[in-house]
C-alpha cells in the first residue's frame, strides 16, 4: 500500500529554505556588529583628535591657566551634521575652565596620556564620550588637565545602519541565487526518476524484462531492487503456469483412468477380471484423493508463505506433535517410530502451520516410499541451526534423482502425485533454511530441514536441573 | 454396537453404512443436521460419525450441543475441509477423533474400532484388547479367561492404555496420571512398570509398543 508523503522536492526545498532563513539572520546580525564596530573606529578617531586639539590649547600663564579651544577642533566634529557635541575642560585644581559643568562629573583624574573613550549618556542622549588628560607644568598649580568631549551617536548609527543594509543586500542577492540554483538542480536531479516511471507505465503488461536506462548511480539499488523484483514476479509466473499445466494433467489421468475402467467394469461379466478392475476404480480414486488434498496444502502452503507471521516455535514440540498425529493406525507392517530431541527447547521464528504440513507430508512420505521396518524424526539444536531430520530404512532417493523429486509433479511411482518434498522444499525455502538429503547408510536415508535457530533473549538460562 | 452416521452425501453414506454393517454393528443413518441432533436428544449411541458440512445444522453445533448435555459418546469427525482450521476446532469441541476427506476406508474402521472399544469397555465395565479382559468393577484382569496378577499401579496403566488403543500417550502424561501427590513420581519407574506389564501380558494379543520419544502405545490383535 502507497501512501502520498510529502513530495520529495518540496522536502527538499523546506529544508535549504530553512538553513537560507537562518544563515541570513546569522549573517545580518554579524554584519550589524560589525557595522556598528566600524562605525565607533571612525568616529572615535575624530572625537579623540577634536579632544586633544582642545588639550592642546591648554596654557598656563602666571599661575592662570586658560584654555582658547581651536575652531578647528569643532569643525572636524561638525562633519556630522545632526550631532550635538558637548565638552569641559577641567583644571589640575578641580575647576570648570570652560564647557558644560555636569558632563562626566566626578570623573577622577587618572594622569595618563592615554585617552579614554566609553559610553555614556548626557541629558538624556546616548554619547560617545572622550576623555584627553595633559600635564600642566604650571609653577603655581601643577597636575593634570583634563578635557572631555561627548558627542551624540546619531551619525554613528546612520553609518551602521548603512553598511549592514549594503551587507544584506548581497547576502539577499547571494541566497536569492543559490535558492533558485538548488530548485533547478533538484527539479533535474529527479528527473531520471520521473524517466523510471514512465518507462514502467509505457510498458506492455506481459513485460517483466529488466529496465534498460541509463541512471545516476544514487537510484541504481531503486532500479535493481525493481528488476530483481520483476524477474522474481516472472519466475513465480512461469512456475505458476507449469504447476496449473502440470496439475491439469495430474488431475485429468487418473479422472480418465477412473473413467475408462468404469466404463470396461459395466461392460465386464468375468468375475476375476470385475475384481481386478475393481482395484484399479480404488487405487485411482485413492490417489486423486491424495492428489486433491495435496494441491490444496500446496495452495494454501504457498499462500501462508506470502502473508503468515511468523511466530516463536518451539520446533522439538512441534515435530513430537505432528508424528503423532501423523501415524495412521491403520499401518498394514509394523514400523517402529521414534523421536528424538535435545530435551529442550529448539525455538524458531516459523509459521506452525505450514512447517507441520512441510514435516507431516516427510513422514507420510517415509511411510509410504521409505520406511520398511524402520521411521525416526529427530530434532537437533546444532549451534545456530534448528535442524529436523526424517530417517528411514528404506532405499531412499539416488543421488542422481535429489534435484528432481523436488520439483512438483517429479513422480514415477503410481501411488504418488509428487508433490509432498516440494511443498517441503517450499516451506523451508519461506523460512529462508536448507532442504536437503543424506545418502542412505547404516542409518538410513535422511530428509532434512534446517533453519536459522531463534535464541528466546528474555529467557533466564536455567543452570540448575530439577530431576 | 450402535452407531449414529450423520452424512449428507449419499454416496459416502452408503459406503459407511454398508461397510459397518458388514462388520455387524447397527447404523442408524441421518442426512440432516437438525434431525441428528434431535435423535441425539433421545437415543443413546456408541458411535457418532459426524460429518461438518450438513443441512440445518452443522457438526460442529450438533457436538457442542452433545457435549453440553454432558454425553459421552464417542465422536469421530469427517471432514472436507481445510485440515489446518477443522483439526484444531473439532478437538477444542471435544471430538475424539477426525479424519479427512476422502479417507481410506480401512483407516475409519480402525479408528473407529479404536473408539467403540472404548466405548463398550465403559458401558459394560469390561475392557478387551486381544485376549486380554479388564474388568474395572472387579479390577481383575484376566488372559484367555484365566486371572493374572497385576500390581495396582499396573493395572491402572494397563486400563489408561486399554482405554484408548493405538493412541500415542507420553511419558509425562502416563507419569501424571499413575502417581498421586504423595508418591515420588518418575519416567523411569513408568518404564518398570511397562516392562513388568509386557512380560505378564506376552502372547495375550495385546502389546505395548514403545515409540521412542514418544511414549508407548497398546495394539490389540
Amino acid at each position: 500500500m502507497i501512501r502520498a508523503g510529502r513530495s520529495l522536492y518540496s522536502r527538499i526545498i523546506l529544508i535549504i529554505a530553512v538553513v537560507f532563513a537562518t544563515g541570513s539572520v546569522v549573517l545580518g546580525m554579524a554584519a550589524w556588529f560589525y557595522a556598528r564596530v566600524a562605525a565607533d573606529d571612525a568616529y572615535d578617531r575624530l572625537l579623540v583628535g577634536a579632544a586633544l586639539q582642545i588639550a592642546e590649547s591648554i596654557y598656563a600663564q602666571e599661575g592662570t591657566i586658560s584654555v582658547d579651544p581651536p575652531v578647528s577642533a569643532f569643525e572636524t566634529l561638525s562633519l556630522s551634521t545632526n550631532d550635538r557635541i558637548f565638552y569641559k575642560v577641567v583644571d589640575p585644581r578641580g575647576a570648570v575652565l570652560t564647557g558644560y559643568d555636569d558632563l562626566a562629573a566626578g570623573r577622577p583624574v587618572a594622569g595618563t596620556h592615554a585617552p579614554l573613550i566609553s559610553d555614556g549618556e548626557y541629558r538624556g542622549f546616548p554619547v560617545r564620550m572622550a576623555i584627553v588628560e595633559r600635564l600642566v607644568s604650571d609653577p603655581v598649580a601643577p597636575g593634570w588637565a583634563q578635557v572631555v568631549v561627548a558627542q551624540t551617536r546619531e551619525a554613528r548609527v546612520s553609518l551602521a545602519r548603512d553598511l549592514t543594509l549594503k551587507a544584506l543586500l548581497l547576502v539577499f542577492a547571494m541566497t536569492s541565487l543559490a535558492f533558485m540554483a538548488v530548485l533547478f538542480a533538484v527539479r533535474r536531479a529527479l528527473a531520471p526518476l520521473t524517466r523510471v516511471e514512465r518507462e514502467l507505465r509505457s510498458r506492455d503488461p506481459k513485460d517483466l524484462t529488466p529496465l534498460d536506462l541509463e541512471i545516476p548511480r544514487e537510484i541504481q539499488m531503486l532500479v535493481t531492487t525493481i528488476n530483481r523484483f520483476m524477474d522474481r514476479l516472472s519466475g513465480r509466473i512461469a512456475l505458476m503456469q507449469r504447476f496449473i499445466a502440470d496439475a491439469a494433467h495430474q488431475i485429468r489421468t487418473p479422472l480418465a483412468g477412473l473413467a475408462s475402467q468404469v466404463d470396461l467394469l459395466t461392460e465386464e461379466s468375468r468375475q476375476e477380471r470385475r475384481e481386478q478392475q475393481l482395484t484399479r476404480v480404488k487405487e485411482r480414486t485413492a490417489e486423486l484423493g491424495r492428489l486433491t488434498n495435496q494441491l490444496l496444502n500446496h495452495a494454501m502452503i504457498i499462500h501462508r508463505a506470502e502473508v503468515a507471521e511468523f511466530d516463536t516455535v518451539d520446533l522439538a514440540a512441534l515435530a513430537r506433535q505432528t508424528l503423532i498425529s501423523a501415524v495412521p493406525l491403520s499401518l498394514d507392517r509394523a514400523v517402529d517410530i521414534s523421536f528424538s530431541d535435545p530435551q529442550e527447547p529448539v525455538l524458531m521464528k516459523g509459521d506452525a502451520v505450514s512447517l507441520r504440513e512441510a514435516l507431516s507430508n516427510l513422514i507420510h512420505n517415509a511411510l509410504k516410499h521409505g520406511a520398511e521396518t524402520r521411521l525416526e524424526v529427530r530434532v537437533l539444536a546444532d549451534g545456530d541451526a534448528a535442524v529436523v531430520e526424517v530417517v528411514d530404512d528404506g532405499p531412499g532417493v539416488p543421488v542422481s534423482e535429489w534435484q528432481r523429486v523436488r520439483e512438483p509433479f517429479h513422480t514415477q511411482s503410481a501411488s504418488g502425485s509428487g508433490l509432498g518434498l516440494s511443498i517441503a522444499g517450499d516451506v523451508v525455502r519461506a523460512h529462508g533454511g536448507e532442504f536437503r538429503f543424506r545418502e542412505r547408510s547404516d542409518d538410513g536415508f535422511a530428509v532434512i530441514m534446517r533453519f536459522k535457530r531463534h535464541h528466546e533473549a528474555s529467557v533466564p538460562i536455567d543452570g540448575g536441573d530439577a530431576s | 454396537m450402535r452407531i449414529l452416521l450423520v452424512e449428507d452425501t449419499v454416496d459416502v453414506g452408503e459406503a459407511i453404512v454398508a461397510r459397518f454393517e458388514r462388520i455387524g454393528h447397527t447404523v442408524d443413518w441421518e442426512k440432516d443436521g437438525g434431525v441428528a441432533d434431535e435423535v441425539l436428544e433421545v437415543q443413546s449411541y456408541d458411535l457418532l460419525i459426524l460429518d461438518v458440512n450438513l443441512p440445518a445444522l452443522d457438526g460442529f453445533s450438533i457436538l457442542k450441543r452433545l457435549r453440553q448435555r454432558k454425553s459421552k459418546t464417542p465422536v469421530l469427525i469427517l471432514t472436507a475441509r481445510s485440515q489446518i482450521d477443522d483439526r484444531v476446532d473439532a478437538l477444542d469441541l471435544g471430538a475424539d477423533d477426525y479424519l479427512v476427506k476422502p479417507f481410506d476406508y480401512r483407516e475409519l474402521e480402525a479408528r473407529a474400532r479404536a473408539l467403540l472399544r472404548r466405548s463398550a469397555g465403559e458401558s459394560t465395565n469390561q475392557l478387551v484388547c486381544g485376549q486380554v479382559t479388564i474388568d474395572r468393577g472387579s479390577r481383575a484382569v484376566a488372559v484367555n479367561g484365566i486371572p493374572i496378577d497385576l500390581t495396582r499401579r499396573e493395572l491402572t496403566l494397563l486400563e489408561i492404555l486399554t482405554a484408548r488403543p493405538g493412541r500415542i500417550f507420553g511419558k509425562d502424561e502416563l507419569v501424571d496420571q499413575l502417581f498421586g501427590f504423595d508418591d515420588e513420581p518418575s519416567a523411569n519407574a513408568v518404564e518398570q512398570y511397562v516392562a513388568r506389564l509386557r512380560k505378564k501380558l506376552a502372547g495375550s494379543g495385546a502389546e505395548i509398543r514403545t515409540l521412542r520419544g514418544l511414549g508407548y502405545q497398546i495394539v490389540c490383535q
